[in-house]
Formats: structure tokens, sequence, C-alpha cells
């Protein structure tokens, strides 16, 4: 009796030393792709996902691998997943989106989305993560899905860009011949390599509350310069941000339809300075009206109530200037407009935009696969 | 090129890597300036540790002996009320106080781990905040948090961009799907 009694007592011992835990992932991942979605589900798993104690918190570990069968008679050429978490009450949602996709009718092809959750108690036990499909572009830019992150409108833009940017690497092989192509892939990698990179942390805060707003007044407006593109349907006519430090806050951006069409989203691109004048891409400014309607002629602000702090390697880096372009437009028609190359090679912008999602991909095949591969890659299209 | 993780590197830069896992990481070393500044800023923290450990703080050496004492003077209480109790009474668990003391053990224990540990970095932020982290892009509030990792691809290979409106987006070519992935995280 007493023997068994000590070792019962040493059990609990050694189990409330221990840190780590298995939560058991099988059902608790809820996969919706909806009734008459043109993907199916293949298969699914949850490899080595696992959960483990950090200080008081619980942190998951999840990572999950899908495979998703196109079962309609066109060809996919990108997928939005919208993923949320029932477990943890934070006031954000995640997307995981593979643009740049041929899958042709019956072909499979694989998803993977590695999560991390944490929470300060216990997991319960209803579903960790529900995964539902929000939207999936067909190679006629058609798109199909519920579409409650507008996946649709993000899909097409990149598959816009994609088509852009393979024309140009076409025009650079059949005017240069492959050495040509393999010259302007250097350059491209290059260029990624060499691009500044800060990083940026956006909190949405109370204005009336927070005790940053202190820090902010007049006197640390900043203006708007704005890069002109000659073909973009919207003109940036003039706009300011507060900036205070290595913090800038409440952009405000007005701009006029010179477009026949009405406008029913705009999308800026914002660039800050630091102290020594080297350029960066602050963050893409969208329009914060969900039903704006800017007829041809008219002007609209576009603004947001956030605040930004850039850090290099965990050091705050001062901002200064404030440069605004026009990066996207979609009209009431649905249709968009992006910016050529040319617009995109003037000023500053060739060294600080990041590649399109379709020109890291044709970089990631030269690196991986060689000039050949890229060549044929680029004959399918 | 494969990097070492941030922990073969804060233990290379202490010095407490065995031989052959020093040589390996001096090798890369010697070939990649990013991870060598790695090093060097893990360098620099040892050296501020001294500092911080001149900040006011617990002492919980203090703490737990303070902590063993309490129960050594219960045991002692229970004797001396166990001294005047009728005979026998406590012969039903003569294993109890050897439960008792390995309990209190376990407590303390517990109690350790769980204050030693740092907890979760809580934000003087009082809204909810993206941001890019080490391995992934996070949406943030209170000790909650929503993360999305690229683990099929390093740092170097991400493209970052930050939405104005709350939310980041990283974008890389998946090691073993080869398809451009994007992860983003949204204020709701």
């Amino acid at each position: 009796m007493s023997n068994k009694l000590e070792m019962a007592v040493l059990a609990l011992f050694c189990a409330s030393a221990g840190v780590a835990q298995d939560v058991p992932i099988e059902g608790r991942v809820n996969i919706n792709l909806g009734k008459d979605s043109p993907v199916a589900l293949v298969s699914m798993s949850t490899g080595d996902s696992h959960s483990s104690a950090r200080g008081a918190a619980l942190v998951l570990d999840l990572h999950m691998s899908l495979t998703l069968r196109n079962t309609v008679s066109s060809s996919i050429h990108g997928v939005a997943l919208r993923v949320v978490s029932q477990e943890v009450a934070v006031g954000g949602k995640g997307s995981v989106s593979i643009p740049s996709l041929n899958i042709g009718p019956g072909e499979s092809f694989p998803v993977r989305i590695d999560m991390q959750l944490m929470r300060p108690t216990q997991l319960t036990g209803g579903p960790l993560v529900d995964v539902n499909l929000d939207g999936v572009l067909f190679a006629d830019l058609s798109c199909y899905g519920p579409d409650r992150l507008n996946s649709c409108r993000t899909l097409t833009a990149w598959d816009m860009e994609a088509q852009r940017d393979r024309a140009h690497f076409k025009h650079v092989l059949a005017q240069a011949g492959p050495n040509g192509l393999r010259q302007a892939m250097i350059e491209s990698i290059s260029r990624q390599s060499e691009r500044p990179q800060l990083d940026v942390r956006v909190t949405r805060v109370n204005p009336v509350t927070s005790a940053a707003a202190a820090a902010f007044g007049p006197a640390n407006r900043e203006k708007f310069a704005f890069l002109e593109f000659p073909d973009s349907p919207l003109q940036p006519s003039r706009g300011w941000t507060q900036i205070a430090g290595n913090e800038a806050r409440q952009p405000h951006i007005e701009v006029l339809n010179r477009s026949a069409q009405t406008i029913k989203y705009v999308e800026l691109g914002w660039l800050v300075s630091d102290p020594g004048g080297q350029q960066y891409l602050a963050a893409s400014l969208p329009a914060s009206d969900p039903s704006l309607y800017l007829p041809a002629g008219k002007t609209a602000s576009v603004e947001q109530d956030t605040i930004l702090r850039f850090t290099r390697r965990g050091q705050p880096v001062n901002i200064q200037g404030a440069v605004g372009f026009v990066s996207r437009v979609q009209f009431a028609d649905g249709k968009l407009w992006v910016p050529s190359r040319a617009d995109l090679a003037q000023g500053p912008l060739a060294k600080v935009l990041p590649p399109s999602a379709e020109e890291q991909r044709l970089d990631d095949l030269y690196v991986k696969r060689g000039l050949d591969a890229l060549i044929q890659e680029l004959k399918k299209y | 090129m494969k990097h070492p993780n941030q922990e073969i590197l804060a233990l290379h830069a202490g010095g407490d890597l065995g031989r052959i896992a020093r040589w390996r990481t001096e090798r890369h070393l010697a070939r990649c300036a990013d991870c060598s500044e790695e090093v060097a800023r893990f360098g620099q923290l040892r050296q501020d540790l001294p500092r911080l450990a001149d900040a006011p703080e617990l002492h919980w050496s203090r703490l737990a002996a303070e902590m063993k004492a309490n129960i050594r003077l219960g045991l002692a209480a229970g004797e001396c009320v166990r001294a005047e109790e009728p005979a026998g009474a406590g012969r039903m668990w003569p294993g109890a106080r050897i439960g008792v003391a390995l309990a209190s053990a376990a407590v303390l224990l517990a109690t350790s781990v769980v204050l030693e540990h740092p907890g979760p970095a809580v934000s003087r932020e009082t809204g909810v905040v993206v941001q890019a982290t080490a391995d992934g892009v996070q949406v943030r509030e209170g000790g909650q948090a929503l993360g999305l990792m690229h683990s099929g691809a390093g740092k170097e290979a991400v493209t970052y961009q930050v939405g104005a409106q709350g939310s980041v987006e990283a974008r890389y070519v998946d090691t073993e799907t080869g398809y451009v992935t994007v992860n983003k995280v949204d204020v709701e």
C-alpha cells in the first residue's frame, strides 16, 4: 500500500515537471471546400504536429499537408484558403494562397499549411482550425469562391502580373536569345538579393486611448510626393502621413479617377527613407472603404488608421519622407489595372519593389533546374 | 546554402558547441556574412548580460529556500499535532509523510518551472498587432497569437509585404511543393 502510494506520487511529480505534451490533432481540423467546389480533397496529413509549453502559454505547431484535385474542365491558375482558429480568440485571420499555378483538369496538387497557435491556457475539445476554400482562379480569369477575403481580386492581379512578366521574359528570349534570358535572370536574382528591407509591425489601435497618439501632432505631418505612371487610370493629387521617429501613422492620400470608367478599388504603394537616404517599400495602402464607388472625373480619399513601426535587425530605424504610387486599380466591371514593367522600372521602384510571384517562381526555376527548364516553362504559355 | 539555426549560433557564440558542431559552424560562418553577424550579436548580448544581472529581480534561490522552510515547518507542525493524537490514528497511511514531502517538492518544482520560463512577450500596444517573425507571419492580441510559418524556406528567400490596413504577407517558393506560397495574416 505504502509503495503504491509513493509510486503514484512519484508519477504525479514527473507529470507535473513535464513541459511538453501531445494534443490529438485527428478530427480537430475542419476542411471546408464547399459543395460545388472545383477542387476536391484527395488526402490530408497532419504530420508531426505537436504542442509544447512556453512559460504559462501553450504553443501548438500544426503542420498540414493537403492534396487537392481539379475536378472541373478548366485549368486552375490560383487557389486561396482562409484559415481561422476558434481556439485562439485573436482579432485576426490568416490565409494561404498559391498563385502561378497551371493545374489541368483531373490533375492534383499539394498545399502545405504550417500554423502556430499560442494561447495562455489549455486547449479545449472543439475544432482547432477551420480551413475554408476562399477562391479559385481559372485560366480565363473567372473565379469561384465565397471570396470573403477578396481572394478573387488578389489572385486575378497576381495572374495579370504573371502574364506581364512571362511576356517580358519571352520577349527577352526572342530578342536576345538564351544568353540574353540568362542575363535577365541573373539581374532579377541580383536585384532581389540587394533589395533593402525593413521589418514593419502594424498595430490597429484606438487613437483616443493610445499612449502613442500623444507622440504625434501637426508638426510631424509629412507630405507625400508621387511617382506618375502615364497609363494609370488614377491620379494621386495630394496626401500626408504623420511621422515620429520610427513610427508612421494615418496615411491619407486623395486620388482622382482620370479614366472613363467607374473605379471600385484602389491600392497605392508607399515608400519611406532612412536618414541616410536609402528608400524602402513601407507598405501597400488600400482604400479603407469596402464599398468605394469612384465615377470618372471624381476624387476620393485613401486612408488607414494604423501605426507602422519600422525596425532593422531589432533596432528602430528613423524614417522620413513619403513617396506614393498607384499599384492596383479595379473597375466596377471587375477588370483590373496593374502597372507595366516600364512603370515599375522608373525612379527608385526598380530597386525597392519585390518581384512578382511569377518572377520569383521563374527565378527559382532557373536557379534549381537551369536555363533549358526555364525556356521550356516559358514555352508552355 | 543551409544556415545553422538560432540555437546553434547562440551556442557557438558562447563556445558551448561540441568539437564537430563547432567545426561545421565555423566552416559555414567563413562563407556567410549574415550568420557571422548573428553570432556577433549573440556575443554582444552575452557581454551585456552582467549588466542586466544588476537589474532588480526576484531571488529564486531565496524564494525556494523560504518555500522549503515553510514545508519543513508544516511537517514539524504536523508531527506536533500527531503526537497529541490517539495511538493508531496515523497508521492508516504509513507512506503519507513521504507522499506529502514529494507532493510539496512537485509543487515547488512546477512553480519554479512556470516562474523561471519567460512568458509570452507582452506588447505595450493594446490593440491587435501583425508582424513578421523569425519564421513566419503572426497576428497577436494579448497572450494569444495565430501564425503562419514558412517552414519550407529560409528567411532570406522570403519576400515580405505589409498592408497599412493591418496585414503582413510572406511570399516564398515552397521547397517541398515547388509552388509559390503566400501566407498572410490580417487584422479583422
